[in-house]
This record gives C-alpha cells, structure tokens and sequence, in this order.
C-alpha cells in the first residue's frame, strides 16, 4: 500500500519542494507589509515632530527621574544608559563583550549601550 | 526433580504448590527468556545513554529515548507490563486500520497509555506549543528575506524522499523518512505516527541524534561551498520591530498557512498559538507554563514512549540502517539548499547577506543559527550572525511544518 514510482516520486518532489516555497514566499509579503505599515507610522511621526514627541518625551523625563530618586544597589559599577535598546538586548551585548575580551562581567563597566540606524552606522 | 520433591515436602503443610510457583518464577526470568536482539538492543540503549550524559547528545530526549528502548528490550515477560506492539502495529490494527483503544486502556501496559499521546499527535502539538512560547521571531520579522532561506534549506527532505523511493519504501515510508531533513523532531514524530508508525523509533532517534550532530555535519559543507571572502561579509543591524508586529505575526501567519494547507493546523497553530501567549502580554503565566512546565512533562512521555518502540523486532533491520544514511543525507543536502540559495542571496543583494545564514534554515533552533554564528566568527572576529542567523532558523520550522503538512495531505489518503 502506497507504493509510488521513481518518476512519481520525483514529481511529488518538484511539487512539494514549489509548495514550501510559494507558502513561504507569501507568509514573507505579509511580513513585509506589516513592516510597511509600521514603518509608515514612523514616517508619519518623524514628518510631524510633535506628533506623539511630546508625550513621550513627558514619559522619558518622567522615567529619569524615577531612576534618579532610587538609590544604587550595594557594588553596583553605576547607571548604564540605554538608547533604543532593550534590556534583553544590552544584556546579550554585555555577555557577548565579556565573552569577547575574555572578561568577567563584573569587571567590565558599560555606561551607554545605543542602537543604531543604518545611516549612522555607514557614516 | 528437586522442584518436585520440595513440593510434595511443602505441599503437605499447605495448598500451595511451591515447586510450580518456583518453575514459573524460573520461566519468567529474563534470562531463561534472552535473545541476541535483547543484548544488541540494550547495549545500543546504553551506548546512547552514554552520549546523552557524557557528550551531551540532545539529552533532554536522548536520556529518554534510550531508557524506554532499554525497558522495552529487557527480555522476558516484563513487557506485559510496558508496552504491547501488537496493539499499534499488529496484524489486527493493519487490517483494520484503526486501533482499538478501549482494548490499549483495559491491556495495555505503561508505555502504551504514554503512547495514546504520541499517536493521537498530543505531544508533538504541545511540544510545538513550548517552542512557539521560546521562539522569539523578531529576527524573521525585521529580515523577511530569512523566509527564502527557511524554505531552500526543505531541499533536503525531498532529496531523501526521492532517494528513499529508490532504495524502495513505499510512498509514506519515503516521506516520513524525508522529513529528517527538516531537523524538527516534533514534526518527523508527528508526520511519521500517522503515515509510517513501524519507522517511529529509528526515525525519531535518526532526527534526534543527527540534530545533535549539526555542529560536525554542517560545517564542513559550510567551508566548501563559501569562500573566506563570503563567510567573513558582515551583516548590517536589522531594523526595530514593533509590539504589533510581534502580536499580529502568529494570528496572520495561522490563518495564511492554513488556508493553503489545512493539514499543518495542528502543528503551526500550536506554534503560532504558544507565540501569541509569548508576545500578548497579558498571558505571562500561561507562556511560563508552556515554556517550561508543561514542555518538560511532555518531553519525557514523549521520549520514553518513542524510544520503547524501538522493541528489537522491529529495530534491528536493514530499514533502519538505510534510515540512517538517508538522514544524514537529508541534513546534508537541507544545508546544501539553505547555503546555495544564500550565496544566491549574497549575490543579488552585491555581498549585504552573508550566505553562512542559509545553513541555519534547517530548524534545529537554535544549533544551526549557533554553528554559522561559529563559522562567522572563525572567518573574521567579531562578526556576529548569531540574530541574523535566528531568522532563517525559525523559518525553518514552519517551512518544515509546511512540508510535513503537504507528505501529509497527500500521502495520508494512502495509509
């Protein structure tokens, strides 16, 4: 039961092989269109300065001086400044810096950890 | 003779005949039961357990894989306590197709009621529901082209199944054996339980320990199919992706795929489902669980009730041994495509993709993306592909869920 030819086993292939592609293909246009549509809320927010800015500076303010008000955990090596970046993210730079320059993370101190865009990492 | 002479002895003092009870104590041994495939079936559970403990072989399975091959293959009647092939694979269940499960509750043993899980497709569901709670897809999201590669590096399942319909298994027998290639464990168990169950064992271990392997398998493909030059090509950051993507992606991707291929729903929407616990927000406890709790609890059912299938009479063929020659084929030629279409790639974009980052799309998360993190490095240091690489390796599950849904849909009509 379900005895196949070489021949048909080599169309199913060609077929199943085109079918994992095409699926996939379509599943990447729909990401690309979400990313599309992300990217048009940023376009819209960086042709309008104070679209949004305003209250998000209000929160980052807000943010820094609720880090300022708490004091500093015993040994600590002090702030670190993270410029959108996140936590999880820093966390795995910091890993990877104290894997690279043979390390341990305790004796490294990292003050700002930045992301980039692509045009300021060309420059 | 002496048996019988205790019994009469005992026997007058009492209604119990001892020297019956004493024979059929003897009869019941495992040794008086032995059989060469017994030794070779638990020297070969050994040998596996010492890999998983010593080398560290995937043991989160292999240690349970190899305990129930170990149990199964104790001779004697022990396996009227554990598990009862006849109930899965028998004469009866082949005649009829179906398998009488009343019959499995009332006499079967405990392996058997663990393997309700695995034929019924439980596990493999819930253990994609785990992964989908571990995956994090930004890196597929900020490089959609890492789709192209998922999908490239399927090219080795359906060399071995092209292959294995030459060597002549039969149409599901091939498929089951292909999807090795997608180095998805949960996918080859869920795939081969429903078109092949008499291959479950050789071809989970097959998945198994050939995902274990990757970091010896892969790279040397990797060094002969790309030059210094190309494995050293830095990659640029990806862009930001933005909570709404992360939320969107499993609730558009499941209804996508599963419009074109309804037959990969249980898989991809326990994937996308244990995603959305990850990425909602408002279910941290439940993607907690999933994550941790329940994917232990169902990886040790699975394991030990795959790896008791492997009962000598049914392991110890020449089907197995050419099952594990055409995984590692399988793996080989999933690295081939992933490679060849990111030097393609490479090419297209004028040298912005390192081609290292195909390798990866052969799933096995996050091994593959590890190794060409490996080999970036070893060409020019501080070249880190590791989040690059992240994205072709989770569009390698789905493209080898995707795959496994299509040997299904065609194939199951068959079986």
């Amino acid at each position: 039961m379900g005895e196949i030819t070489i021949l048909d086993a080599l169309v199913i292939s060609a077929i199943g092989f085109a079918i994992v592609f095409v699926v996939l293909i379509i599943l990447m246009c729909i990401v690309l269109l979400m990313g599309l549509a992300a990217d048009k809320g940023h376009v819209v927010t960086s042709k309008f300065p104070g679209f949004g800015k305003k209250k998000k500076e209000d929160e980052d303010a807000a943010a820094e001086e609720t880090v300022a008000e708490q004091p500093l955990a015993a040994g600590t090596c002090g702030e670190l400044t993270l410029i959108r970046t996140e936590e999880r993210d820093a966390a795995m730079i910091m890993a990877i810096v104290a894997d690279a320059t043979d390390t341990p993370l305790n004796q490294l101190r990292f003050k700002r950890i930045e992301r980039l865009d692509d045009a300021e990492v060309e420059k | 003779m002496t048996f019988s002479l205790a019994s009469q002895l005992l026997g007058a003092a009492g209604s119990v005949d001892y020297g019956e009870t004493f024979e059929g104590l003897m009869e019941s041994t495992g040794f008086l039961n032995l059989d060469w495939g017994n030794v070779v079936m638990i020297v070969i559970a050994c040998f596996f357990l010492f890999l998983a403990i010593k080398f560290k072989f995937e043991p989160l399975l292999l240690v349970g894989i190899a305990f129930g091959m170990l149990l199964s293959n104790i001779p004697g009647p022990i396996s009227d306590w554990i598990y009862h092939p006849e109930l899965w694979v028998g004469d009866e269940v082949a005649s009829s197709g179906v398998v009488d499960y009343a019959k499995v509750l009332n006499e079967g043993g405990l392996i058997d009621i663990l393997y309700i899980g695995v034929k019924t497709s439980v596990y493999p569901c819930l253990i994609f529901l785990g992964v989908g709670a571990m995956t994090d897809f930004e890196p597929l999201l900020s490089n959609p082209k890492s789709l192209i590669l998922g999908a490239a590096a399927q090219f080795g399942i359906y060399v071995a199944f092209f292959l294995a319909v030459c060597f002549g298994f039969t149409g599901p027998e091939a498929a089951s054996i292909g999807i090795v290639g997608g180095a998805d464990g949960p996918t080859a168990i869920w795939l081969t339980k429903a078109l092949a169950p008499d291959l479950l064992a050789a071809i989970a271990i097959a998945a198994y320990s050939y995902m274990a392997l990757i970091p010896v398998i892969q790279p040397p493909i990797m060094r002969l199919m790309t030059t210094k030059k190309e494995r050293a090509i830095v990659m640029k950051p990806t862009r930001k992706v933005t909570k709404a993507e992360k939320i969107l992606f499993p609730i558009i991707i499941i209804i996508a795929t599963c419009l074109f291929l309804p037959s990969v729903a249980p898989l991809l929407g326990c994937l996308m489902l244990g995603n959305l616990l990850r990425e909602c927000g408002v279910t941290a406890r439940l993607s907690d669980t999933a994550q941790n709790a329940l994917m232990n609890i169902v990886t040790i059912c699975l394991s030990v009730s795959v790896g008791a299938t492997a009962h000598y009479t049914t392991f110890l063929t020449t089907k197995t041994l050419l099952i594990v020659v055409l995984g590692l084929v399988a793996f080989a030629f999933a690295t081939v495509g992933g490679l060849g279409i990111g030097k393609l790639l490479c090419w297209l974009t004028k040298g912005k993709i390192n081609p290292l980052i195909g390798s990866a799309g052969v799933s096995a998360v996050p091994m593959a993306a590890r190794v060409s993190n490996l080999e970036g490095l070893k060409a020019k240091p501080g070249n880190y592909l590791l989040m690059h690489a992240m994205g072709p390796n989770v569009a390698g599950v789905i493209g080898s869920a995707v795959a496994a849904g299509f040997f299904m849909a065609v194939f199951a009509p068959m079986v």
